[in-house]
């Protein structure tokens, strides 16, 4: 059974470049608008991997990393954040919320790939 | 990959993203203090760059990086928000706006654009540079925040190095590892496809008794032998997300003995226990072993394990230092978004739906509509009791679903409201006037197929009002007005239509001056005397424009009579009012929508006409007695009202059936009452439409035509036109 891979980006174009990436790779994947969204829209399932932009409206990225772990589904699920060199405060706050996986914008679709297998087993 | 459709929604994102960013800046005119607003700004930059970085547009990424790093610095109040600042941001938004146009073209940017490029980013660097000096120092934190390396060449001179061919690296795992969603095994399993893992020895030292065990933290460790062609970066990379909270050492193949006496004396566990898992593995011969421990009699001499232990403190310290360098983001902002949760927490349940398919369904509800009419027909000729009440009941639902499926259509039209604070501004920097744009009503809804059409009439209107309405500052004080003249926007729903106003604290229309224009251009003969409607609807003549000089905003001739024509085009109706300096409005009335109108159906002959129920005022009898009268001098007295009305049956040459009652229908348009004689009262219908086609292009008094349920056609009134054709019909006393 392939893998659920789960996208939080609020740019559409980004999402799109995720999700085409990941579908070839063989992954299945659900996409989300921002941390609320992505909150709403987990209900429980199994999701082997979370990645996840930083700089969101309605909830952010650490918001969102913070209220998922709250989650004893998703207590231990994976999590990439997304992040841009410009934003350096913002990733060591995310640090201390327990973010440690980091891919900065813009990625190669090779290097999301090879972060996403260093995470999850084939 | 083939990016096209990506290319495609990057740039749909980026020009929302641009509108997003212009109503920022000239929201951040009026308060350059709002955190709530440069944080929004921020992110629209923030956001193009991202994408524009991973879909691949270069061009837009390097400029808008540029943006947002002055951005990042208004943000941690390092630049100031002045005026100067915003118009240099406005220019800059202009030429992203150029530049994602451009994303779908292979072509090389012409020399022009590249100057404006380059003329853009000098200016971002003087405010850049301005910073740079605290920018450095940030910078030069960085290092310090890394683990210090266990491998950093030793200067001791013993060059003996171990016969051991393959790599080493010694895992330690943090404790809050899987906390962080990490895997240790996944870790291994990536390093295995790397190359060959000779040995791997689980270190369960650090497990404690089942009680005490938390089974949440991670308490493994290994040792591992590995044998690869990679370099020590691409190996060290495999753990990067995991080497902050973990002890990673990695000895190259054929390492001197020293490393691997560091490494003794740095891992926790006891040098003998470690010791013996080096040799099982083939990391060390036992000589090299004892050498080894030898020498780490003298290490732990100099290096004693207080000053260690104090060393690692300190590196602890400098990180929390690190982090208070970056504090959390202010508790402020947090409330702040708490409270926009709510609020935005609908606007995150939209989806985005393209407009061929909302434009399908609105067609399937009308061919819902005519079908139920159909049924409602055939029902009423059948008379039968339960079919009438199912026939009832489907009309409702048929009804309902028609409301929502236009209320799905339907967008504020607010949306492009906003659009013109830019034009506004704009003008009154360039022409030096002091304008004001206050819009209000920008909830009121419309059809989005509508709300796109009346942008450029609107777009007419505000910038006639700026350049021509709103006088210069000194001839406004002069005239006792305030210095700022100010333009207002106003949309609202007036029944079953949509009003739209511009209008303007100005001049008002100089009433001499369209006279003589006209005459100039033999619209008026000499001598005529123009009521003030007439007047106004002058300045709606192709080719009409009273300004003395033209500017390059507007008065190009064009305009007025194109505006007239694309609200009429809509089914709609643009008037005019104006006061000599006290200011100009413009009213644009519209329908909601363009595909089903509530309509009145009246009998004229054989045939059915359908009348804009928003028209309709109110109906009376035409009694037989008051006809003979009455039809000498075609105006009717409607409680002491004179109200002039016309026969449809003689406005269409209708000659069926003469009936002995007739009844009068009276509408209003452009301010103005008729009465329209009709044959019977049918009543309200939905009336979907149908344009009548190229053909009848130049049909007048008819807009369009509807099918009824029995597949008949009814013609739908053009009201305003024939109201307009009654202009000529002098009223015989």
């Amino acid at each position: 059974m392939s893998k659920t891979i789960m996208a939080i980006d609020d740019s559409a174009s980004i999402r799109q470049v995720v999700g085409i990436t990941l579908k070839k790779a063989g992954y299945e994947v659900i996409e989300a608008n921002d941390g609320k969204d992505a909150m709403d829209k987990l209900t429980g399932q199994k999701v082997h991997l979370i990645i996840c932009d930083v700089n969101m409206p309605n909830m952010d990225g650490i918001a969102f990393l913070k209220e998922l772990r709250q989650n004893s589904n998703y207590k231990f699920t994976p999590i990439i954040m997304l992040t841009t060199e410009a934003q350096e405060g913002k990733k060591q706050e995310g640090k201390a919320a327990g973010a440690k996986a980091w891919i900065v914008k813009p990625f190669k679709p090779e290097q999301m790939l090879a972060a996403i297998e260093k995470l999850i087993l084939p | 990959m083939a990016l096209d459709p990506v290319i495609q929604t990057f740039i749909t994102e980026s020009t929302e993203l641009l509108q997003e960013m212009e109503n920022a800046l000239l929201e951040l005119e009026n308060s350059p203090d709002d955190k709530d607003i440069i944080n929004a700004l921020f992110r629209t930059a923030h956001t193009i760059k991202g994408s524009a970085g991973v879909v691949g547009v270069e061009h837009v990424e390097r400029f808008t990086h540029a943006v947002e790093n002055i951005l990042e610095n208004v943000r941690q109040g390092k630049i100031k928000i002045t005026n100067d600042l915003i118009e240099l941001l406005l220019n800059c938004h202009d030429h992203i706006a150029k530049l994602v146009e451009m994303a779908t073209s292979d072509e090389p940017l012409s020399e022009d654009f590249k100057s404006t490029e380059d003329d853009l980013q000098k200016q971002l660097h003087v405010y850049l540079d301005a910073v740079s000096d605290r920018r450095i120092k940030t910078q030069t934190k960085e290092p310090v925040a890394r683990e210090p390396e266990f491998d950093s060449e030793l200067n001791t001179s013993s060059g003996k190095t171990v016969k051991n061919k393959n790599w080493h690296i010694s895992l330690r795992f943090g404790r809050d590892v899987m906390r962080n969603g990490m895997d240790p095994v996944s870790f291994i399993n990536y390093l295995s496809r790397m190359g060959e893992i000779i040995s791997l020895t689980t270190l369960t030292d650090t497990i404690p008794s089942a009680e005490e065990m938390d089974p949440e933290s991670c308490y493994l460790g290994f040792e591992i032998d590995f044998k690869s062609d990679f370099d020590k970066q691409t190996i060290e990379d495999v753990f990067e997300f995991v080497r902050e909270d973990c002890k990673i050492c990695i000895l190259p193949p054929r390492s001197r003995i020293e490393r691997y006496v560091h490494l003794i004396n740095n891992l926790p566990e006891s040098p003998l226990h470690l010791g013996d898992i080096l040799i099982k593995g083939g990391a060390l011969t036992p000589s090299e072993l004892d050498e080894a421990l030898q020498m780490q009699d003298v290490e732990t001499v100099s290096f004693d394990d207080g000053q260690t232990e104090e060393h690692t403190r300190k590196i602890g310290e400098i990180f929390v230092d690190e982090g208070m360098v970056h504090p959390p983001v202010v508790d402020a902002a947090l409330e702040k978004q708490k409270e926009q949760k709510e609020a935005s927490s609908r606007e995150s349940k939209t989806i985005r739906v393209d407009t061929v398919k909302l434009d399908q369904l609105v067609n399937l509800v009308g061919e819902l509509v005519i079908a139920n009419a159909n049924i409602n027909q055939n029902a009423q000729r059948i008379h039968d009791g339960g079919l009438d009440e199912s026939t009832s009941a489907l009309t409702r639902l048929v009804e309902d679903i028609r409301e929502r499926a236009m209320q799905v259509r339907m967008v504020p039209v607010g949306n492009i409201f906003n659009r013109f604070q830019r034009v506004v501004r704009d003008i009154s920097r360039s022409s030096n006037k002091d304008i004001e744009l206050i819009v209000s009503g920008g909830e009121t809804e419309l059809d989005r197929n509508l709300v796109e059409k009346i942008n450029d009439p609107l777009m007419h209107l505000v910038r006639n009002a700026a350049d021509h309405g709103i006088e210069y500052p000194e001839e406004r004080i002069t005239k006792g007005k305030p210095r700022k003249g100010v333009i207002r926007l106003n949309a609202f729903n007036d029944t079953g239509s949509i009003a739209i106003e511009v209008s303007d604290d100005g001049g008002g229309v100089d009433h001499n001056k369209i006279t003589n224009k006209a005459l100039d251009r033999g619209m008026v003969r000499p001598g005529q005397v123009l009521s003030e409607k007439e007047m106004y609807n002058l300045m709606f003549e192709p080719g009409f424009s009273t300004a003395e000089k033209i500017t390059n905003v507007s008065g190009r001739g064009v305009g007025m009579d194109v505006v007239k024509r694309n609200i009429e085009a809509l089914r709609g109706t643009v008037d005019v009012e104006s006061h000599e300096d006290s200011g100009t409005t413009v009213s644009i009335r519209l329908p909601l929508t363009l595909a089903i109108i509530d309509g009145f159906m009246v009998g004229v002959g054989a045939s059915f006409y359908i009348i804009p129920l928003d028209m309709v005022i109110e109906c009376v009898d035409l009694a037989e007695a008051d006809r003979r009268v009455t039809d000498k001098r075609n105006y009717f007295n409607l409680r002491g009202e004179v109200l002039p009305y016309v026969r449809l049956r003689t406005l269409f040459r209708e000659n069926g059936g003469k009936t002995d009652y007739e009844s009068i229908v009276v509408v209003q348009a452009t301010g103005r009452r008729i009465g329209l004689v009709v044959d019977e009262l049918h009543g309200e219908v939905q009336a979907v439409i149908k344009s009548l086609g190229g053909i009848f292009k130049h049909v007048e008094k008819v807009s369009s035509a509807t099918i009824r349920g029995d597949g008949t056609v009814a013609l739908i009134l053009d009201i305003p036109k024939i109201v307009e054709s009654m202009g000529g019909v002098e009223i015989k006393v």
